[in-house]
C-alpha cells in the first residue's frame, strides 16, 4: 500500500516534514501545499528520494521555482493523487 | 470486514485540548469496536511520561484516558523511540517502542490514517 | 470514488479554504463525499456568525452554500463545538447561552459520525493547520 502525505506546515519553522521524512516509504509520496511549499527549498527533500508534488496556487502564491524533482497538481491533480494514493496521511 | 484506522498524536498533553481530542477519537473508535490504533510521535511522546500532574495546571488527567484504552478494546498502542530518544524519555510501559522503519510498516498496514 | 473529508481548522485558515476546493474539485470529477465532519477548530468554520471585510473571501458562507447546494451531510462534532462555544439553537437552549451560531445546514453529532464515515468511504482525507 502506499501513503499521499500532505504537508502544509513551513520546514523552516515545524517539524512535521522532519518526521515525515523519516517514516515516508519509498512507495509513497509528499504533496506540499500552504507554507509547506516553502518545503522546495528544503534539500532534505530532494536528497530523500520519495515522489513530491506541489499544490500549484501555492507555489505560485509564494513565487517558488519548480524544481525538476518534483511536479506541481492542481485540485483536480489533488483529488487524483488521493485516488493513486492508498490512503492520504495529513500532517495535521 | 472494518476498516482499520491510525491516529498519530503529535500534541504535548499541555498545550490545549488537542492531545485529548486525538485520544478521544481512538476512545469512540474502540467504544465501537473498529481496528483501532494508536502512535504517539513528537511531543506526543509526553504524554506517556510517568507522574505528571495535572493538578497543577487545574486540568483533568490524561492518563486516567490513556489507561482506559485497554476497556475500550484499544490494545494497539505504539511510541515511535526517535521521539522519545529525542527527548529523553525512558521506553514507556503503556506502548510499544518503533522506530523509522517499523513507523513506516505501521502506516502501511493500517486502511486510514490521521495525523494530529 | 467515496472521500469522507474532516476540517479541523477555522474559515481564517487557509487550510479550510482548500479543504472547500478539494470537496468541489472531488464533486466536479464525478466522486461522492459521504460525510464532511468537522471536529477541533474546524468547528469555526461551520460558525455563521463570522463577518468577513467585503473584499476578503467568506469561507464560512462558501462552506454553508456548498454544503447546501449538494446536499452534503455536513456534520459538526458537539463536543468541539460547545467547547469553543459554537452552538445551535438546541444547545443554547440547553446550557442557558444568548448567541445562537450554527444552523442548517450543518447538524451536530459525536465522533462516531466519524467513524461511520471512515467505515463508508474509500478515502480519509483531513484538511488543518495553516
Amino acid at each position: 500500500m502506499s501513503t499521499l502525505h500532505v504537508v502544509s506546515h513551513s520546514p523552516f519553522t515545524d517539524s512535521r516534514l522532519a518526521s515525515c521524512l523519516r517514516v515516508c516509504a519509498s512507495q509513497d509520496a509528499i504533496l506540499l501545499c500552504g507554507d509547506g511549499a516553502y518545503g522546495l527549498h528544503n534539500p532534505a527533500l530532494q536528497t530523500r528520494g520519495v515522489k513530491v508534488f506541489v499544490l500549484a496556487e501555492d507555489m505560485q502564491a509564494r513565487d517558488l521555482p519548480l524544481p525538476d524533482w518534483a511536479d506541481s497538481v492542481d485540485y483536480p491533480g489533488f483529488v487524483q493523487l488521493s485516488i493513486d494514493y492508498d490512503k492520504v496521511n495529513t500532517w495535521l | 470486514m472494518s476498516k482499520s484506522l491510525l491516529v498519530i498524536s503529535r500534541q504535548a498533553p499541555w498545550s490545549g485540548p488537542g492531545a485529548r481530542e486525538a485520544l478521544d477519537i481512538v476512545l469512540a473508535g474502540g467504544a465501537f469496536d473498529l481496528p483501532i490504533g494508536l502512535l504517539f510521535m513528537d511531543d506526543g511522546v509526553f504524554q506517556l511520561a510517568p507522574h505528571q500532574d495535572a493538578k497543577a495546571l487545574q486540568q483533568k488527567d490524561l492518563s486516567a484516558n490513556l489507561q482506559a484504552l485497554g476497556l475500550f478494546g484499544v490494545d494497539d498502542v505504539f511510541a515511535c523511540s526517535h521521539s522519545l530518544a529525542e527527548r529523553g524519555l525512558a521506553s514507556p510501559a503503556s506502548a510499544q517502542p518503533l522506530n523509522s522503519a517499523e513507523i513506516s510498516t505501521l502506516i502501511d498496514r493500517y486502511d486510514q490514517v490521521m495525523t494530529l | 470514488m467515496k472521500f469522507a473529508i474532516a476540517v479541523f481548522s477555522a474559515a481564517h485558515a487557509p487550510s479550510s479554504r482548500r479543504a472547500l476546493l478539494f470537496a468541489q474539485a472531488a464533486l466536479a470529477g464525478g466522486h461522492e463525499i459521504v460525510r464532511l465532519f468537522f471536529y477541533q477548530d474546524g468547528v469555526y468554520s461551520a460558525a455563521n456568525n463570522l463577518v468577513t471585510p467585503q473584499d476578503e473571501q467568506d469561507i464560512a458562507r462558501q462552506w454553508r452554500e456548498f454544503v447546501s447546494a449538494h446536499q452534503l451531510d455536513g456534520v459538526v462534532c458537539i463536543a468541539a463545538a460547545l467547547r469553543r462555544g459554537v452552538l445551535n439553537g438546541e444547545e443554547a437552549t440547553r446550557y442557558q447561552r444568548t448567541a445562537v451560531n450554527l444552523d442548517a445546514p450543518w447538524a451536530l453529532s459525536g465522533l462516531g459520525q466519524l467513524h461511520d464515515a471512515v467505515q463508508t468511504a474509500d478515502r480519509l482525507i483531513c484538511f488543518g493547520g495553516p
